[in-house]
């Protein structure tokens, strides 16, 4: 529980990975997903160089209307120029509102696009890559990572176009308006220029403080208090606090020095832009004495100059964003960079398959060098049912997941009617299995659902017919909404027992040629037990299988037993056989098996 | 309740930083409003045509002398205020995390971590949120438009006032009828989020099935379900965004709009200057943020204030064990030679239930340990044996008169007392990512020497030589992965340094092999026999020696008596001997 947590809280204190903001690989490749929507970019473009120009001419309006009209009174044509500036104020809305809207509208389909391709190839990503990433995790990178790159695509891109559409337009306007004057108030540039040269290389440290920091804290939180039975059993609390309070103390501190950098970087930019009003103030003033200004254009100037520090002013939020983002499609594409299984097999399965298998000589281990099968061969004939018991840590369920090939044999080879399966196509093999596992996995969605596991060519009526072969119907039809319940809480409310049954009912289904299967060991109810112990028996008649045997019933009626042991195989026989033989199979039954003999009893070990 | 309960005292002891920050503020805005006013005046002499280079300099560098003071006062604002809330988050986390440190197993057991951190962190990010940004935000805009408005009406009279500030009220209620409706938008946004959250996390936790069904493309299908309804859900988001931001563009441009032509007539007509009309338009252009942000502000105080509470829940809940008043010290007496005379542990018709369940889970137990001796516990799994350990350290907590420490009920004691003089290695292992030293001795201030004594008593010290900083190595997914039965060790040695008198061993070698069991055994042996000790574990070779042995079943005491005696009752326990046998033969077979 206090492990299963801990997992899920890996999400939250990740520590970010360190990228530059304008890493041009990866731009490159973000771009590439953006190709598709170029037309809707190119019509924002568009858009937003209309809405621009709109702003842009506003300012150099109010000019004209002061020198022109208003001081010539000429009430008319001032009533004109109100009329324009209105039209101006509509279309500049209109097109702001058509930018933003196809911008966000080619963003959203482009985080649509990644996160599908994304989850598509999480889900062909081997199965031993999810037993070394917890969930939480995994789940963060398809929702939130997939959600930061919003940022690249509508933030970045195309306001930073804008900025750059405005920085260039208030020049250009500026310098057709007077010469001087722009001269005038571009002469604060080099040192504005320096100022966020300056100021960017320290914001970048002071947020990488911040974040760091805060990702101390959190993880100092999840840590302690899954820990904290320990921590009060040894009277910790005092040391700990103080080790909590030391790491709250440095997110304080960083996020002071983060308030005081932006406390000099923003009122700085202010005050340059000030400085600049001061200066145009000044010269333009005597300009308009000596009457070689008009004063409308002066006032325009003043305006223009609030108008090109806007985009400087949060330049370095920006850049922040960027770089956040950034972080997120790095970490995307390691993920999308890893290979996905291997599935180079090209043999499709005949029709005709008896589902005959042979282990021959199978080595596997899940780390490298710690042998969980050493040197296994035994062959099921088809139709045939082999159970395989031995102690727990002999290797029985990592059988299992080999015939399917989640995970890959290192050495040997295993064979389906005599076809090595890794050349036969991993869909088609994996349909021509059927895997019951100990662990019933339910689905959120009707039951029906989760029996079908929503494959349509799976009809209510096949679903009833193998219900009621495993002897699921009976609890099912029970339930109030039958078929239809919704299953809640990952089946919570089901008890072990029929949870099996539905399993029974969902491998039946599909009508595999070949059923592994994993008897529960929990306990369950004597009458539900019959039920299992009755279903168990039709479900294998005729059917090649291979199960990791827990109940006498179970072996009794295998057609051969494989007892394995520290990852080889011991000895194989029928029941009676190995009984007789009096070795490893004798005192495995001693020990887990003859308890249950008198009756059904359901105590169980391991 | 007042919801402030738990900051009142912070945000009084920083009472004056607030007052001095917001004064900081209010010059900031005095100043910005003082900034039209200059350049009117200079406009009103050139068109008057009385403006000299003298005076134009001092209009010029009036201008400087506001915006450098500007600055500054922005800056000691900025300084002030933010850091106050800076400062409020770091103790009221620390005060948060202090209660939550007294707060018992149980509620760790009923309340998920992800929760819990969820309040620390986002909630108390709200929090900061309100009392910094919040308050500097509400001076701004509940302030500047009033005092914007004044000086609108001082310099272009009444009728250009009401003209011009008419389409803005407008935006105002334009503003809070949107975020009405945002807040449904948002919530669906919020849905649709987690749905497409709660589909990865299923499909990610159920991958085996998906595979083994072959089932990935349905999957896939399912998942382009969510995530389509995600990217409609962002886009209605965004439509209604993308609607009121150039809203409030359009209709303060209207502002300006009437500001332009109206105003332009009074100057044509010389009711105002062509300065107060220069004035009057910065004034207007400075009323509009302020009233756009409104509805952010209540926003801030909103969530802010829903986070308070759910803290203050947090904070509300009372530790259920905590010092009685006027509780006493454990004293332990002298060790030497009194093995056998003194009870150390006596539980008298003990009966324990969780909170919430009606079902006991320990029944009628009567048991003593006397001191120096070895009590083992066995039965199955579930059968109550961790819940009677661990209500010795009272990690779970002991009705009244029923169980004794050195004669002394157990909630009397004085919990610090208490739980130093006990050593209990737990079932589940919690290391935490730190060195293997300081898991070892955990702060405690311990020897070198006897750091390294406690690791060759849990049979560690010869793995940790392997490490590559040895003691000083972290252990943990940032340093080196520890096996199970290493984190088993590194966890006896923590319970074993310093020689604790009493020591708990619950089911703490389940993942050491047997001959590393065998050798770790033989070790506490010699430690054990001067020091009381409890063992609960599966295996008869951990529980032979024991001075008394009893088996559970269901919270009750079943059998009881030594290894021998136990054999001949031909129990549980004889049975679960002959197992191990016949398990130990299966293990050993090659």
């Amino acid at each position: 529980m206090a492990d299963d947590n801990g997992r899920e809280n890996e999400a939250f204190i990740e520590e970010e990975l360190q990228v530059k903001a304008y890493d041009f690989r990866l731009l490159k490749r973000l771009l590439g997903f953006a190709a598709r929507y170029w037309y809707l970019f190119a019509l924002a473009v568009v858009f937003l160089f209309a809405s621009t120009a709109a702003d842009l001419a506003r300012p150099y309006l109010v000019g004209v209307a002061i020198d022109d009209f208003i001081k010539k009174g000429d009430i008319a044509s001032l009533g004109r120029t109100g009329v324009f500036f209105l039209l101006l104020v509509i279309s500049g809305f209109v097109f702001n509102l058509l930018q933003i809207y196809v911008l966000s509208y080619a963003g959203q389909s482009i985080i649509l696009n990644i996160r599908q391709k994304l989850f598509e190839h999480m889900q062909r990503l081997p199965l031993s890559y999810f037993d070394k990433n917890p969930v939480g995790r995994l789940v963060t990178r398809v929702t939130n990572d997939t959600e930061a790159l919003n940022e690249v695509y509508t933030n970045v891109l195309v306001t930073l176009l804008k900025d750059f559409a405005i920085l260039g337009g208030v020049v250009v306007i500026m310098f057709r308006l007077d010469v001087k004057m722009t001269l005038v108030s571009l002469a604060i540039m080099p040192a504005v220029i320096v100022l966020t040269v300056f100021f960017r290389r320290r914001i970048r440290k002071v947020y990488r403080n911040v974040r760091t920091s805060l990702a101390k804290i959190n993880a100092a939180i999840s840590e302690n208090i899954s820990g904290m039975r320990i921590i009060q059993l040894f009277n910790r609390e005092k040391e700990n606090f103080e080790r909590f309070d030391r790491t709250g103390r440095e997110y304080y501190k960083a996020a002071m020095s983060e308030i005081i950098t932006f406390g000099l970087f923003r009122p700085a930019v202010e005050m340059m832009s000030f400085i600049a009003l001061s200066l145009l103030v000044w010269f333009g003033g005597l300009e308009v004495l000596e009457g070689t200004l008009q004063f409308g254009t002066l006032y325009a100037f003043t305006n223009y100059i609030s108008m090109l520090f806007h985009p400087i002013n949060d330049l370095a939020e920006k850049y922040n964003i960027l770089q956040a983002s950034m972080a997120a499609a790095e970490r995307i594409f390691l993920i999308l960079d890893t290979p996905a299984e291997d599935d180079s097999g090209k043999l499709s399965i005949p029709d005709g398959i008896k589902g005959e298998i042979e282990f021959r000589n199978v080595w596997f281990a899940y780390n490298e060098g710690d042998w969980v099968l050493r040197d296994v061969s035994f062959t099921v004939p088809a139709g045939k049912t082999v159970a395989i018991v031995g102690a727990t840590g002999a290797g029985k369920t990592s059988i299992i997941s080999l015939l399917s090939r989640l995970y890959e044999i290192q050495k040997g080879e295993i064979l389906i009617d005599g076809i090595n399966i890794r050349d036969i196509r991993k869909d088609d093999l994996r349909r021509m299995i059927s895997v019951v596992l100990q662990d019933v996995f339910l689905f959120s969605g009707r039951l029906k659902d989760n029996i079908r596991l929503n494959e349509e060519s799976i009809t209510d009526e096949k679903i009833r017919e193998a219900t009621r072969y495993v002897n699921a119907d009976g609890f099912i039809s029970r339930l109030p909404k039958g078929y239809d319940t919704e299953v809640m809480e990952r089946g919570a409310t089901f008890s072990a027992g029929q949870r099996q049954l539905l399993a029974f009912a969902r491998a039946l289904a599909f009508d595999p040629k070949i059923l592994v299967l994993d008897e529960a060991t929990s306990n369950i109810d004597t009458e539900t037990e019959m039920l299992i112990q009755d279903a168990l028996t039709r479900l294998t008649r005729n059917r090649t299988t291979i199960v990791i045997a827990h109940r006498l019933s179970t072996i009794q009626h295998a057609d051969k037993i494989i007892v394995l042991h520290k990852g080889r195989v011991r000895e194989s026989g029928t029941h009676q056989e190995l009984l007789a033989r009096r070795g490893m199979y004798h005192s495995l039954y001693l020990l887990q098996y003859q308890k249950q003999e008198p009756s059904s009893s359901s105590e169980r070990l391991h | 309740m007042n919801s402030l309960r738990y900051i009142k005292d912070l945000l009084h002891r920083n009472r004056y930083r607030y007052v001095l920050g917001v004064i900081f503020l209010l010059c900031v805005d005095t100043l910005q409003l003082v900034m039209p006013k200059v350049l009117e005046s200079a406009t009103d002499l050139l068109e008057e045509g009385t403006l000299t280079r003298n005076s134009l300099a001092v209009h010029a560098v009036a201008l400087l002398i506001v915006s450098v003071g500007i600055a500054v006062f922005r800056f000691l604002f900025r300084y002030t205020l933010y850091g106050v809330s800076r400062s409020i988050e770091h103790t009221f986390r620390n005060r948060l995390y202090a209660h939550l440190q007294k707060l018992s197993a149980n509620y760790f057991n009923t309340h998920k971590t992800g929760d819990i951190m969820a309040h620390v962190t986002n909630d108390m990010n709200n929090v900061t949120m309100a009392t910094g940004q919040g308050v500097i935000f509400a001076v701004d805009c509940l302030l500047m438009p009033a005092a914007s408005l004044v000086m609108m009406l001082q310099t272009g009279g009444l009728r250009l006032t009401l003209a011009s500030f008419s389409p803005i009220l407008v935006l105002g209620v334009l503003v809070f009828s949107y975020m009405k409706l945002m807040q449904g938008t948002v919530q669906r946004q919020q849905e649709a989020f987690s749905d497409l959250t709660e589909a990865a996390r299923e499909n990610f936790s159920g991958i085996r099935v998906i595979k083994s069904f072959v089932r990935e493309k349905h999957q896939a299908e399912l998942f382009e379900r969510v995530n389509e309804t995600n990217r409609r859900a962002n886009l209605r988001f965004i439509r209604l965004m993308s609607l009121m931001f150039p809203s409030v563009m359009l209709i303060s441009s209207l502002s300006f709009v009437i500001a332009l032509w109206y105003g332009g007539i009074l100057v044509i007509e010389g009711s105002v200057s062509l300065g107060g009309f220069v004035a009057f338009n910065s004034y207007l252009g400075m009323l509009i943020w302020p009233i756009t942000a409104l509805g952010w502000v209540a926003n801030i105080f909103r969530r802010g204030s829903v986070s308070l509470d759910r803290i203050n829940a947090l904070m509300d809940e009372k530790p259920e064990i905590a010092d009685k008043p006027g509780a006493i010290p454990l004293m332990i007496p002298g060790t030497a030679g009194r093995a056998g005379k003194t009870r150390a542990i006596e539980f008298r018709n003990l009966t324990f239930r969780y909170p919430g369940s009606s079902e006991p889970v320990l029944k009628d137990i009567n048991l003593s340990v006397d001191h120096g001796k070895t009590l083992a516990i066995v039965g199955r799994t579930g059968s109550g044996k961790s819940t009677l350990v661990n209500l010795i350290p009272r990690i779970l907590p002991a009705p009244e008169g029923t169980l004794f420490i050195y004669g002394r009920d157990i909630n009397d004691i004085s919990l610090s007392s208490l739980r130093s003089n006990i050593g209990f290695v737990p079932q589940d292992t919690f290391l935490f990512s730190d060195t293997v030293k300081n898991n070892i001795d955990f702060y405690r201030g311990f020897s070198t020497e006897e750091t390294e004594n406690a690791a060759k008593t849990a049979h560690l010290y010869n793995d940790i030589m392997e490490f590559p900083h040895k003691f000083d190595t972290i252990v943990g997914e940032r340093g080196v992965t520890l096996s199970g039965g290493q984190k088993q060790r590194t966890a006896i040695a923590r319970a074993v340094i310093g020689s604790p008198p009493i020591l708990i061993l619950d089911d703490c070698l389940s993942a050491v092999d047997t001959r590393t069991e065998e050798a770790i055994l033989r070790e506490l042996k010699e430690l054990m026999k001067e020091r009381t000790c409890i063992i609960v574990s599966h295996r008869i070779s951990a529980v032979r020696d024991a001075d008394e042995i009893i088996v559970l079943d269901e919270g009750r005491i079943i059998e009881r008596g030594t290894h021998g005696s136990l054999i001949e009752q031909k129990g549980y326990y004889n049975d679960l001997y002959t197992r191990q046998l016949l398990a130990d033969e299966i293990e050993e077979a090659e």
